[in-house]
């Protein structure tokens, strides 16, 4: 991905996001606004036969990894032209044919199944790794020390995208886990682990390809914690608790903002392409509503389809 | 086809620990793509014994001791199936099969439904249940806490011949499947079909015939029931006897129509009752074939403690069995039933 495609991807996250958040008709969302640069930094590093498996909040990863816009939201909205046929929806959708394994929605339930495919890809002999992205309250699980464990002895190829985004739902990251910073969990197995700035993608890339490239070379699995902050509450029908202050103090940290400012001022973007940059998004996302809303939902017979 | 009398031609006397052996080995050597996982599997052969050899045979690669970390070693397991691979993951004993049950639930037996057919996770589960003086956290019998579970499949075999097939189709199966053995099933021996053969999952057995009562029992309980059987035949009452095998699917359908013929239905478990095989059978039957005389036997609604006087006072016996189906069957025994020292009363109620 080069920095434009890289500001190109946040930029569709962002307004898939915000299209998807003010229709009546997707039950709730997990929205991932203001945690952009860690899913496209992440994927600007993973390769096509590479795998990626997060947690619930999957929307950003998923269009990061490339999957069609028109179909993850149809998947999200119910209809049988999604991803998934319109059955999995949000927080479990997936399409591992095209390296996104999926979203897994019980909090540390992904991490010991990618320690599963990372065992899987070591057994074939396979170049390719797998990547596990999970928020900060996955760490607070026991499911995390088990994979780290079992990963270190077994020296899976496997990297650890700890998106800390200082919320579990509402309880703020200090009430629930002691160490000061998440990466320090993996040190004690010798898993070789960054901190970095979430909010910068091209941080969270170089981090990122570092990482992967240690594990692709048979060294073992490698950690990064990105720090990041959510703009929104934990989902479109969550209540905010932060105070007004608070957010927009939040909201001023706007990763998209920051690297489009850094790409005009290095002189690799100019405004005019900015325009066109966000007037190709606005018209992506519309002809993905239309291809949603003229989409059927699925039979109801597909809800005993694929059970056995 | 199961070996309850020695000596079948075409047939070799295994141990019931020997014959998941033989079917594994089997597997493994036809299909490089099974893998056993679990505590103590390598060197050390199982805690039973039930992976003698494999470790030699195949390497540690494929025969993979793990940490004691039953969360992960099902995860793990779901994740090798969903990449290609058909893991065995032994978990010691059925109680802590429950720091299991979040791979195993939520991801592996839904991962064909969400992915809209397109992931499989063919896994089995193999675990250990069943009292046999370890106490309250090492005896439980939990499998119907798996059986409603839509994606899941469930086994559970009462004698070596079976303990090979089902192990054999376990490993070919497309899906999570939990194969439920017992401690008390490992001391026995059977004889297995010497030639290579694969269950059907899914179909329940008649042991014994009988006219009087269908009397259901899987696992261990098995042979509770053909000793309650017996004793019952020496007072006149004909026992026919079903060895169900599959605890989902379930076979209904042959329950269905030895409950028809019989009349009456007892169902036998070590599980709780509350919820349990029995209450399941019970009703499905019912809604088959219309209300008929049933009565579940299973262990006291209590924990089964490691005192071994405590532990035969909760599991149920061949004695218990024969009261129940005594007052099942009527006035006629009775006044049998009540000299029964324990009465049939579900956990709860």
């Amino acid at each position: 991905m080069t920095p434009r495609q890289q500001l190109r991807t946040m930029k569709l996250i962002r307004a898939f996001e915000t299209a998807l958040a003010v229709r009546r008709d997707h039950g709730f969302q997990l929205l991932s606004s203001g945690e952009e640069a860690v899913a496209v930094g992440l994927c600007a590093a993973l390769g096509a036969a590479d795998q990626l498996l997060t947690g619930g909040r999957s929307i950003g990863f998923a269009l990061a990894r490339g999957l069609d816009p028109q179909r993850l939201l149809a998947e999200l909205l119910g209809k049988s032209t999604g991803l998934n046929g319109g059955v999995a929806g949000r927080g479990h959708v997936n399409d591992a044919a095209s390296g996104f394994f999926g979203a897994h929605a019980v909090v540390g339930g992904n991490l010991t199944i990618a320690a599963g495919l990372a065992l899987a890809r070591q057994l074939a002999g396979e170049k390719s790794i797998v990547a596990v992205a999970f928020g900060d309250g996955a760490c607070g699980s026991g499911a995390l020390h088990e994979a780290l464990n079992l990963a270190a002895i077994w020296r899976l190829p496997l990297v650890f995208v700890c998106n800390d985004n200082q919320l579990s739902v509402s309880t703020p990251r200090k009430y629930a886990l002691a160490p000061a910073h998440l990466a320090d969990l993996a040190r004690p197995y010798g898993i070789p682990a960054r901190t970095v700035d979430g909010m910068d993608v091209e941080a969270v890339a170089d981090a990122a390809r570092e990482a992967i490239e240690t594990v692709r070379s048979g060294r073992g699995p490698a950690f990064m914690e990105c720090l990041s902050l959510r703009f929104a509450s934990h989902s479109t029908t969550a209540r905010e608790t932060r105070s007004k202050p608070e957010l927009e103090a939040i909201r001023a940290r706007c990763p998209i903002r920051a690297f489009e400012a850094k790409l005009i001022a290095r002189g690799d973007l100019d405004p005019a392409q900015v325009t066109d940059l966000d007037l190709a998004i606005a018209a992506e996302i519309a002809a993905a509503a239309v291809f949603a809303d003229a989409s059927a939902p699925p039979r109801l017979d597909e809800a005993l389809a694929n059970v056995w | 086809m199961s070996g309850e009398k020695p000596g079948k031609p075409n047939t070799e006397r295994l141990f019931f620990r020997e014959a998941i052996a033989r079917a594994v080995r089997e597997e493994m050597r036809r299909n490089a793509r099974v893998i056993v996982l679990g505590q103590d599997v390598g060197a050390f052969g199982g805690s039973y014994r039930e992976f003698d050899g494999l470790f030699a045979e195949f390497g540690p690669a494929r025969v993979r001791d793990t940490p004691v970390a039953e969360n992960a070693m099902v995860g793990v397991g779901v994740g090798l199936a969903a990449g290609g691979f058909r893991p065995l993951v032994s978990i010691t004993y059925m109680d802590f099969l429950m720091l299991g049950l979040d791979p195993l639930f939520n991801y592996g037996a839904k991962l064909r439904f969400k992915s809209a057919g397109r992931m499989t996770a063919p896994l089995v589960v193999k675990t250990t249940a069943g009292a046999k003086g370890q106490g309250v956290a090492h005896s439980q019998c939990i499998e119907s806490w798996l059986m409603g579970v839509p994606g899941l499949k469930v086994v559970a075999p009462s004698n070596p011949a079976d303990a090979y097939l089902l192990m054999k189709a376990a490993l070919r199966e497309t899906g999570p499947l939990v194969y439920v053995d017992h401690k008390r099933l490992f001391p026995g021996a059977g004889d297995v079909p010497l030639d290579e053969e694969v269950g059907a999952i899914g179909v329940a057995q008649i042991l014994r015939a009988g006219t009087d009562v269908t009397l259901t029992a899987h696992s261990f309980m098995v042979r509770v029931a053909l000793e309650a059987a017996q004793r019952l035949a020496d007072d006149g009452i004909s026992c026919e006897v079903i060895d169900l095998r599959s605890l989902s699917p379930l076979d209904v359908e042959t329950i269905a129509r030895s409950a028809q013929r019989t009349g009456a239905l007892l169902t036998l478990e070590e599980g709780q009752l509350t919820c349990g095989v029995g209450a399941e059978v019970s009703a499905r039957v019912a809604e088959r074939i219309g209300p008929l005389r049933a009565a579940r036997v299973g262990p006291l609604p209590a924990p089964v403690s490691s005192n071994p006087l405590l532990e035969a006072a909760v599991v149920p016996d061949a004695g218990r069995v024969v009261a129940a189906a005594k007052a099942l069957l009527g006035a006629r025994f009775a006044a049998a039933a009540e000299d029964a020292i324990i009465t049939n009363e579900g956990g709860g109620d």
